[in-house]
């Protein structure tokens, strides 16, 4: 009983061949940058778009098959979407938005208005029933948006940057309220996003999409520990390097030699790099450190404290230093500084 | 708020040339509808109105007007939901095709009609010897004339509509269960009924004037296909009272219209 999907599309600049299971025990998020595909892969899986090869298939059934032709229409699918921006019906009020699905499957006035209000107060909003979209609050709004695609009871409940509309300030209590229905409703969930926090906490299995491929899949605990991307690293602040290891020394492509305490592993490699294990100097050091090289500064982020400083170099790298240490180096855009790694902290493991 | 940016500076004044020609062109609308007025028999305007031959046109008028803007909806909406919608070879020439009446002379548009729809006509004749239907000389002649000038307004403005409406409230709607037409009916519909209502209006306003396509295709029989504006042509020379209170009516009619869409046409510099 699940979700079994392989997605061949090609719209516009993109060129999607994506294979994406999930099951009823899961949340999955699938994760990537603005522009990987992530929406697209959303509209297929609800039946707003077609594959152009590859098929979806929902507890057996078919729903879209290029290769058979069978193809099931949007409306006769068994999900509930919430959209970016909930796209709630401007002229309907909160309740009529809820009941919509139920009165388009037949179910009477009456008993589909019963059914909403009791949604709505499901999601905390029983004294909004009346109110018109426009007098919600956003997140009263997403709320809203969710009581209407779960009031159809879908076997296939599908997400579209759920907090993406947002601010700050409320996003984090009303992902906690969604993480608690999410964790409420039985059927299958996928939900796509951009933000690293938001797949983190929702969700319990990852699907990296870069560029229309899959770049990783796992646990959120997997993926940050061992990123198999840029993309991945970059979003859970490490230094990530591919190579082939010989012996504890890791050879990248443009010929710099990373060194490792890790002498056993050999052949292609990914090597991680904390950037708070990242040392910088004015002059060349010497001494017990493995890897040493010269940088230039490309990129300041002050963090509160600390400060992330962006190399270009042998090996791009970024370090973490202490807003202290910033100080006393000068550290600024344009700057030539030498980077240093112990072996110790370069973690390798298997590409 | 944009508000400051628009402030005009203090003490700008526009130069006195332009002040004087503009007030030619002011004075260019306003001295028509001043003439009208004084010329106006106030204290007699119920009797020329209730006169049988402006009775007789007044009712007309309504019945003709209100047919058109409803043929033209019945037919409008579909063209506009064509055009605005489905990507088809020739798109442009029926958009030019829907247009025309637009710029034609009406004379001309009721010229054109005669030989569609006349008793010799291309279509005309076939409903006449099939069906024993006339549309000439005939009410339903003027309701066609009136929907043939009156159509392109609606038919513009609802295909402007249509393709400003966010579609995928429409994709939403599919997702929560709802077939093809239940979409338009319950998401489409709500959303162009601004749009419907403006495009409806500007075609009855269009249709109660309508003038030389009524007289050259349906002809000028009281009670039958004389209309207001038609009586008012033909009542000028015999009962200028009636004319002018006629006159009167559609004047109010058009002001009226104008009010109903002044939000959607002439939005006020503050919004």
């Amino acid at each position: 009983m699940m979700l079994d999907a392989h997605l061949c599309i090609q719209v516009g600049a993109l060129d999607l061949d994506v294979e994406l299971q999930a099951g009823d025990d899961e949340v999955v998020a699938v994760l990537g940058p603005n522009g990987a595909g992530k929406t697209t892969i959303l509209r297929i899986l609800a039946g707003l778009l077609r594959v152009d090869a590859g098929y979806v298939r929902l507890d057996e059934v078919v729903l879209d098959d290029a290769g058979t032709g069978t193809y099931v229409v949007p409306e006769r699918r068994p999900i509930g979407v919430v959209f970016q921006e909930y796209l709630l019906f401007p002229y309907l009020s909160a309740r009529d938005n809820v009941a919509f699905g139920l009165r388009t499957r037949g179910v009477p006035r009456r008993e589909a208005r019963q059914q909403a209000d009791l949604w709505l107060d499901r999601v905390g909003l029983a004294a909004f029933a009346s109110a018109k979209p426009r007098s919600l609050s956003g997140g009263q709004a997403q709320r809203v948006a969710l009581a209407r695609a779960l009031a159809t009871s879908p076997r296939l409940l599908l997400l579209d940057e759920p907090l993406a509309a947002l601010d700050a300030g409320t996003r984090a209590e009303i992902r906690r309220d969604l993480r608690h229905h999410l964790a409420e409703f039985a059927g299958i969930r996928v939900m796509v996003t951009h933000d690293p926090i938001d797949a983190a906490t929702l969700a319990d299995r990852l699907i990296v999409i870069e560029d229309g491929r899959v770049s990783q899949v796992g646990t959120v605990s997997e993926v940050s520990a061992h990123p198999r991307s840029g993309y991945v690293a970059e979003l859970v602040g490490l230094n990530l390097y591919r190579g082939t290891a010989t012996r504890g020394a890791i050879s990248l492509p443009n010929a710099t030699i990373l060194e490792t305490g890790d002498t056993q592993l050999n052949g292609d490699v990914f090597a991680a790099v904390n950037p708070r294990a990242v040392a910088l100097y004015r002059d060349e050091p010497h001494g017990s450190p493995r890897n040493r090289w010269r940088g230039t500064v490309t990129d300041l982020d002050v963090l509160a404290d600390r400060v992330r400083v962006r190399l270009d170099g042998a090996a791009p790298v970024v370090a973490e230093i202490t807003a202290a240490a910033a100080h006393d180096l000068d550290v600024q855009p344009g700057a030539e500084l030498w980077s240093v790694v112990k072996a110790t902290d370069v973690h390798v493991y298997p590409a | 708020m944009t508000g400051q940016l628009h402030t005009r500076r203090p003490g700008r004044r526009a130069p006195l040339f332009v002040v004087i020609v503009a007030s030619v062109g002011i004075a260019f609308f306003a001295l028509p509808l001043v003439g009208l007025l004084q010329r106006t028999p106030w204290s007699d305007l119920w009797s020329d109105l209730s006169s049988e031959q402006a009775r007789e046109a007044l009712r007309l008028s309504l019945v003709c007007s209100i047919w058109a803007t409803g043929l033209a909806v019945v037919l409008g909406v579909p063209l506009a939901w064509l055009l605005a919608r489905v990507d088809f070879v020739g798109r442009p020439l029926v958009r030019a095709l829907v247009l025309l009446p637009l710029v034609v002379p009406p004379v001309v548009g009721g010229v054109a009609l005669l030989f569609a729809f006349g008793r010799s006509g291309l279509v005309g004749e076939q409903l006449y010897d099939l069906f024993g239907i006339q549309l000439t000389f005939n009410t339903s002649g003027a309701i066609l004339a009136e929907t043939f000038v009156a159509m392109p307004f609606l038919v513009i403005t609802v295909e402007a509509g249509l393709r400003s409406i966010d579609t995928r409230y429409e994709d939403a709607a599919a997702t929560l269960g709802a077939g093809r037409w239940t979409t338009f009916r319950r998401v489409t519909l709500p959303f162009l009924a601004p749009s419907l209502v403006a495009g409806a209006a500007l075609a009855w306003a269009r249709a109660l004037g309508e003038f030389g396509a009524t007289i050259t295709f349906a002809g000028n029989i009281q009670g039958r296909t004389q209309t207001m504006p038609l009586a008012v042509y033909l009542e000028l020379e015999s009962n200028p009272e009636s004319a002018i209170a006629l006159s009167l009516v559609l004047i109010a009619v058009s002001i009226l219209v104008l009010v109903m869409l002044r939000d959607r046409w002439f939005p006020s510099p503050a919004a």
